[in-house]
């Protein structure tokens, strides 16, 4: 039975692996084309993606960006509401956080059209900027749901103990609930980034084609196929991801985060 | 005098009445215990004193001071709470003098008196520990420890004791009435354990369903407790309901002798009387005396509980091993006297007596 | 006392009433400009009409949802295009979100029997691979499937296609459209868009059966299996009705999830079986350029999937309350 359930597992993860191995090792092809296994094998792919080509380049540059600041910015948006939904849990702050959440609820295609007419309108369309903010009410979600399932673990008589030490509100929020939060709050800014950093149809409508990320730029080169230097872009990625859910693991208790019991060791 | 003055405090949650119209006054440096079962609303009311609950009606005073309106962290008792609440991102020491940081002094001198409280709660040198290396006397000790140090005027305690082992419950009960005695520090304890605030305060208030039951030394509640709630909550008792009459009552068709104070012949009476005040053996005082029959035995080390039949029902009597030495076996047919000065009469079913 | 007088008389513990901080108004402002009026405006401009060239402007008419279900030139003729286009969207999101929940339920449930280190390292890696964009997958996946070098090539190499010929079996392969005169084939196949759908959110299924299967409590397993029930039956019996809503729930996020599907549908469908994702980006951006229409198409597929996600927080609310 035990044997049985590692082969499960272990066969669920090769076959979750094989695309990425494939598309990894698709990056040491020499030609134009996409083959498995790689024909002339090289690395100036890799040169090609972060060097020579500006295309890549600045698409790489764009899609640092505009995640480092979605998520930075979807953090700060979430702190207060999410602080309000767990100080004053009334029917308002409740909607205000489902309000919050529907844009990444809902499919993105909808949200990206609709951002499409909403910055057209207040004139903003193809900037940088409004692509941040974008993917930043995008993902609001995220760090809305840490930072709120780490206030649920702030037991609320360290607060009354803090306050019968003479500790105001705002002391209290300084110096008890801040330090606790700081992995939450990391987490949420880190998930919302590697999601940023992967998003591409919302990203295709409110740049307009003025600027793009790297899965744009391979979203917008789709019809001409897939070329090798995608791949080099494809590795980069997921290395990002592996990086960041590594130091997000690292930092906090990740079962926790994803909604294990707490009580469980 | 700076006494701590409740009156006609009351607390509500939308229609449940949690604290109905209590009236105290707690004597400056005395230790009082707010002693009843969950839900009798003893927490709520310490909560109200510490300032985190405002009451629905009613003043809080210290001396003259009005405290009502004052927040929690203007009135800066120390607490030391149930779970004992201590911050788990700070170290031992830092947990000590956080009423200190907060209030901006310096850093050595801080230091200095986290010192001289874990000493005086026999935590030198844990200073440096985390919160989570702790065992849960320690907890306990950090927790007193940091609510003393902002020296505050009256220090409360929220079921301090619910969080520890039961052999170490009696050694800290006693290790904390003498540091309370020593600071001279007036002090509320929350608890539901009669043993604990017999053992702890000097003045008990037992509390049901919102209300104060009776207020008293401990010896007072136990020896006389003023209704059957109290009879029953504090120790044990037998209990028989029967009818009174002029220097007697009838129970079962029995006539026995007691003092009914206070009730018209053919009032509904409860009668209490403690296990260890029955008695039972060959030469017997006149009293009460009523044929019985042992049903069950229970040694308890020091002590012997004896299950009796009777008339009046079952009868518990609780003799201490070694007076006697008399063999008793089930089935044995004894005589019980219930000595008449012995006897608790109460008016019937003003309360129904919870399961101690 | 008044105002704590007014409390005491509502019926549960209300906090008292106070104004709305500035703060909460800066936030319900903010949330309501970018969160909410994005999709108001999708729906405003789904009422206005087409005018020469790629430009649209303000009406109130109902010709895009009257072209939606029966076409154009109506009561001329009647097209069900984009109805069918709207049948392909729930039909590949469906069965992709089945497959995906069926496969990932046994493998969260075995997560969260590993020890708490194991749990942490699998999740990385889950999280890792649920965060991969749609572009990246599909390129793993379009070489994996293509005629050239994935397993077409395998299966002709290794003589399995010559022997599926042999065995008469080739046949049943073209007519269930995975084979070309020659060679086997996926692209363009039903086959390879579910199968790419359901890999794009397998992770997010057993991250989101994850929180209820880690919460089961281990001692009602138990209590079965000393009662004489086997692995099997426990499963069944316990296990199974216990995570029944988070199962079903999540059924419906990752079905509306995948209703904007866009890549793997462009790459992988056959152009006769696309989606309503795939018309909605043509009308707004791409060949078609008909912005009202593709708004209409928008709201659709957004009343789909709010009906959807309604739909399943009444069945779970319905059938929980009696437990």
């Amino acid at each position: 039975m035990k044997g049985l359930a590692h082969l499960f597992m272990g066969l669920a993860a090769v076959v979750v692996l094989l695309p990425i191995v494939v598309v990894s090792a698709a990056a040491l092809n020499g030609g134009r084309s996409m083959l498995f296994p790689p024909q002339d094998p090289t690395l100036s792919r890799f040169a090609e993606f972060f060097l020579t080509q500006p295309v890549w380049r600045d698409a790489m540059l764009n899609s640092v960006l505009i995640a480092a600041g979605s998520a930075a910015l979807a953090v700060l948006i979430a702190w207060p509401l999410a602080y309000g939904l767990w100080r004053e849990q009334g029917r308002g702050a409740q909607i205000l956080a489902g309000l919050g959440a529907m844009p990444f609820a809902l499919p993105p295609i909808v949200f990206g059209v609709g951002l499409g007419f909403f910055w057209g309108f207040s004139g903003g369309l193809g900037s940088l900027w409004t692509g941040i903010i974008s993917h930043a009410v995008l993902f609001l979600a995220l760090p809305l749901v840490t930072i709120s399932i780490g206030l649920q673990s702030i037991d609320r008589a360290h607060l009354d103990a803090a306050a019968t030490m003479g500790a105001t509100e705002a002391t209290a929020f300084r110096t008890i609930i801040a330090p606790q939060m700081l992995p939450y709050t990391a987490s949420g800014f880190f998930f919302a980034f590697v999601l940023s950093f992967n998003e591409f149809i919302v990203m295709f409508f409110v740049s307009s084609s003025a600027y793009a990320t790297v899965t744009l730029q391979i979203f917008n080169s789709l019809r001409n196929g897939f070329t090798p230097t995608m791949a080099v872009g494809a590795i980069t990625f997921i290395a990002v991801s592996v990086a960041v859910f590594s130091l997000v693991a690292r930092l906090g208790d990740l079962p926790r985060l994803m909604g294990a019991d707490q009580t469980k060791s | 005098m700076r006494d701590l003055v409740l009156s006609g405090i009351r607390k509500d949650y939308g229609r449940v009445r949690a604290v109905d119209s209590v009236d105290l006054r707690l004597a400056e440096g005395q230790l009082t215990a707010l002693l009843g079962p969950s839900g009798c609303g003893k927490t709520t009311l310490l909560r109200m004193i510490a300032g985190l609950e405002t009451p629905s009606a009613g003043r809080i005073l210290l001396g003259a001071d009005n405290l009502t309106d004052r927040p929690a962290h203007k009135r800066k008792f120390g607490m030391v709470f149930q779970n004992f609440a201590l911050f788990p991102h700070l170290t031992v020491r830092d947990n000590v003098c956080y009423a200190l940081s907060i209030d901006g002094v310096p850093r050595a001198k801080a230091h200095a008196r986290a010192e001289e409280l874990l000493a005086l709660v026999q935590l030198e040198g844990f200073g440096d520990r985390r919160i989570g290396a702790l065992s849960g006397g320690q907890r306990q000790r950090v927790a007193i420890a940091r609510a003393l140090a902002q020296e505050p005027e009256v220090f409360l305690l929220d079921e301090p004791m619910s969080a520890l082992d039961a052999n170490l419950r009696e050694t800290m009960q006693v290790e904390l009435r003498m540091l309370q005695q020593r600071l001279g520090i007036t002090t509320v304890v929350v608890t539901h354990d009669q043993r604990e605030a017999m053992t702890m305060a000097d003045r008990i208030v037992v509390m049901s369903d919102g209300l104060v039951e009776q207020i008293g030394t401990p010896q007072e509640i136990y020896h006389q407790p003023q209704n059957a709630f109290v009879a029953d909550f504090i120790g044990r008792a037998n209990f028989f309901d029967g009818v009174a009459r002029e220097g007697s009552i009838d129970v079962a068709g029995l006539s026995l002798r007691a003092q009914p104070l206070n009730f018209t012949p053919g009032a509904p009476v409860r009668v209490a009387i403690r296990p260890e005040r029955v008695q039972l053996g060959e030469s017997l005082p006149d009293g009460n005396r009523i044929p019985a029959e042992v049903v069950f035995l229970r040694d308890v080390g020091a002590t012997r509980d004896i299950h009796l039949a009777t008339p009046l029902g079952t009868i518990i009597a609780e003799e201490a091993i070694g007076t006697g030495a008399r063999r008793l076996d089930l089935g044995t047919r004894v005589e019980v006297n219930l000595p008449p000065e012995a006897l608790h009469v109460f008016p019937a079913a003003t309360h129904v007596p919870q399961a101690a | 006392m008044s105002a704590i007088e007014d409390t005491s008389a509502l019926p549960a513990e209300a906090p008292t009433r106070r104004l709305p901080s500035p703060r909460m108004l800066i936030l319900w402002a903010l949330i309501v400009t970018f969160c909410v009026v994005p999709f108001g405006l999708v729906l405003a401009i789904s009422f206005g009409q087409k005018i020469e060239g790629a430009a649209w402007e303000w009406a109130f008419t109902g010709e895009n949802y009257l072209r939606f279900f029966v076409g154009a030139d109506w009561p001329e003729s009647r097209t069900t295009l984009y109805l069918n286009r709207l049948w392909y969207s729930i039909y590949y999101a469906v069965i992709a979100a089945l497959i995906a929940v069926l496969t990932a339920f046994p493998f969260a449930y075995l997560l969260t029997r590993l020890s708490r280190r194991a749990q942490s390292r699998w999740l990385v890696f889950l999280l890792a691979t649920m965060s991969l964009s749609e572009v990246f997958i599909v390129m793993g996946w379009d070489i994996l499937l293509s005629n050239r070098s994935g397993l077409p090539m395998v299966l002709r190499e290794t003589g399995v296609t010559a022997w599926l010929k042999d065995v008469g079996w080739f046949a049943q392969l073209r007519e269930w459209g995975l084979a070309n005169p020659r060679d086997v084939k996926f692209k363009t196949s039903m086959v390879a868009t579910v199968l790419t759908m359901s890999y794009l959110v397998w992770p997010y299924a057993v991250i989101l059966l994850y929180p209820a299967l880690s919460r089961l409590d281990q001692s009602t397993v138990e209590a079965a299996r000393t009662m004489g029930a086997g692995p099997w039956t426990v499963m069944r019996t316990v296990v199974l009705p216990t995570v029944r809503l988070p199962l079903v729930g999540t059924v419906f996020l990752l079905f509306v999830f995948l209703l904007g599907t866009y890549v793997s549908v462009t790459v992988f469908a056959d152009p006769s079986q696309q989606t309503l994702a795939i018309s909605v980006y043509e009308a707004v951006r791409g060949s078609t350029l008909n912005a009202p229409f593709g708004a209409a198409q928008a709201v659709i597929l957004l009343i789909t999937g709010a009906l959807c996600l309604w739909l399943g927080r009444t069945l779970v609310a319905r059938t929980g309350t009696p437990a």
